[in-house]
């Protein structure tokens, strides 16, 4: 661990793998900046430190995203490593998921988070240093899970704006990473978190017993540690040289190269046809 | 051919659609075609035959969307070929590109493109048939510098139709997601290409990229016609594909995605596996 004291802005603090994230990089002496829509139940989760800072942000807001920055930046002088870790999983065919639930979801996992790279970016810039972790899912990697088409749209948005993000701020010394977590045991498959679409069809059977899966035999039984999930994100910000895609879980990591050998197995099969198409 | 199809094309005044619009009127088909403006539409595709169907949208309407599928359905009876092909493109950094830009290009992109399978699945659904496909883009599988947001909207598409093909596969129903590269069609004009407002002077590499690549209009390697002729063929296979890049250049900046993926795997492949609880 760097000597140091490197500055943290973590956005969705308040649990699941942010709040892991927080109380770890506080036990590791670092500075903490952490969102949440409510600040008091941060402070009541994680306790009071003088290296942590609060805050309530509505991160779907520039001006909130901005001033939770500004705080940030007055009280700890820099920001060295961001976060964007606040999301929620949306189930649901694309005919049941209402265009309302959908923008809904794209409001946090993608509209917020282009909120903070925005509004962060001229203080890294400035910095000519700094490292955005955009915290996607496995299910931005693959879109092998029924019932989950506007998740994975959202976290596949995340996916593909970190990739151009990171040659766009190469030039000023500033590392992107896509973290793509497989399963792990948060409350992220929780009724309260997992949102569900109003409208169901009976006929979407394939739809069903995915959400049924999840909400039932997947959720409590994930097979990764959420407290082993953030050690890798601070260890992967310590390195010199960070990867720009980060799988995390034997479960994710399998997936990925599944679909990757799919793919390439595809683009051979229509090669032809791919190819034939130039003047 | 043996049998008129029935085709719900978005976007078509210029591009790839005007193309497909044209060669599907040619061959004998039935074709709904929706454009912002219908005037525009019919002087481009120049056919005043009853097979013809063009359609004034907003594609960020529920309500307008939901009636342009009602009317083809009462003029046609059936709708066995949509192709979501309505999209532009957006340059800049995401600092550059303000939330109001951002939004404005999923708002087409993808809530359009939700739209219009959301309403137009019950049909299919009845019907038991039919092939939605999805226009993205090589920038949906690969980002690439100053395209950040479009690459995530166009990322998005790519998610939602993977996870869309394993949810209407019991309806008998294709899914396809097509990635084109450089084609010689309008988009690199000014009425395809939003380019930032807010342009930031230390973004030197993206100007220079963007400088490159506009000077390619008028001599992009793609064919538009021989693009709308794999796409229509591709709806007469029993077993189309989920991807279909179109391009040699989309071929080639595929496969170097997936080099780098390999590499990847392999330089995290023990922090990754690494996430499981002690048993």
């Amino acid at each position: 661990m760097s000597t140091q004291q490197k500055v943290w802005f973590v956005t969705g603090a308040s649990k699941g793998l942010g709040l892991s994230l927080v109380k770890q990089l506080l036990n590791g002496g670092y500075k903490v900046a952490a969102t949440t829509r409510n600040a008091t139940d941060l402070t009541k989760a994680v306790g009071t430190n003088q290296n942590f800072l609060p805050l309530t942000v509505d991160l779907a807001s520039e001006a909130s995203v901005s001033d939770a920055i500004e705080k940030t930046v007055a009280k700890f002088g820099r920001i060295d490593v961001v976060v964007n870790n606040a999301g929620y999983g949306q189930i649901g065919g694309l005919e049941e998921v209402s265009d309302q639930e959908a923008r809904a979801n794209f409001e946090v996992n993608v509209f917020g988070s282009l909120n903070v790279i925005r509004m962060v970016l001229p203080h890294l810039r400035e910095q000519r240093s700094g490292h955005i972790f955009n915290v996607s899912s496995i299910g931005g990697f693959t879109g092998m899970f029924p019932g989950f088409g506007v998740y994975c749209a959202t976290k596949f948005a995340v996916q593909g704006f970190t990739e151009s993000l990171s040659v766009e701020v190469k030039p000023f010394g500033i590392h992107a990473t896509i973290v793509s977590p497989g399963y792990f045991r948060t409350n992220f498959l929780e009724s309260d978190s997992l949102s569900v679409p109003k409208n169901q069809i009976e006929a979407y059977q394939a739809v069903r017993d995915s959400q049924t899966a999840h909400q039932n035999s997947i959720n409590g039984n994930q097979p990764g540690d959420p407290e082993k999930g953030v050690a890798a994100i601070i260890k992967i910000a310590e390195t010199e040289n960070p990867p720009l895609h980060l799988f995390l879980g034997a479960d994710a990591y399998a997936v990925a190269q599944q679909k990757v050998a799919a793919v390439s197995n595809e683009l051979e099969t229509w090669k032809e046809l791919t190819t034939s198409t130039g003047f | 051919m043996n049998k008129q199809k029935v085709w719900y094309i978005t976007g078509a005044s210029k591009g790839f659609g005007l193309s497909l619009v044209k060669q599907l009127l040619n061959a004998g088909e039935l074709v709904a075609a929706t454009s912002r403006n219908t005037n525009e539409l019919i002087a481009a595709v120049g056919n005043t035959s009853d097979n013809f169907l063009p359609l004034q949208v907003d594609l960020g309407s529920e309500d307008s969307v939901n009636s342009s599928i009602q009317s083809t359905i009462q003029k046609f009876n059936r709708i066995d070929v949509v192709i979501n092909n309505a999209g532009y493109g957006i340059g800049g950094s995401i600092e550059e590109l303000t939330d109001t830009e951002t939004r404005g290009n999923f708002e087409v992109n993808v809530f359009g493109l939700l739209n219009v399978i959301r309403l137009v699945m019950p049909q299919l659904r009845a019907q038991k048939s039919g092939h939605i496909i999805n226009i993205a883009s090589i920038a949906g599988i690969a980002g690439g510098i100053g395209w950040s947001i479009y690459a995530a909207t166009k990322f998005a598409v790519v998610g939602l139709t993977e996870v869309l093909a394993l949810d209407v596969k019991e309806f008998g129903i294709n899914v396809t997601v097509v990635a084109p590269g450089a084609f010689r069609t309008s988009f690199l004009t000014p009425e395809s290409l939003i380019m930032a407002k807010d342009q930031i002077e230390d973004y030197t590499a993206i100007r220079e990229s963007h400088n490159k690549f506009l000077k390619m209009d008028g001599h992009q390697s793609g064919d538009p016609e021989k693009a709308a002729e794999a796409i229509i063929n591709i709806t007469k296979l029993e077993n189309p594909p989920l991807h279909l890049l179109l391009g040699s250049d989309a071929y080639n900046r595929a496969m170097d995605k997936l080099d780098l993926l390999e590499k990847e795997f392999l330089a995290n492949e023990e922090l990754s596996k690494s996430m499981a609880y002690q048993g």
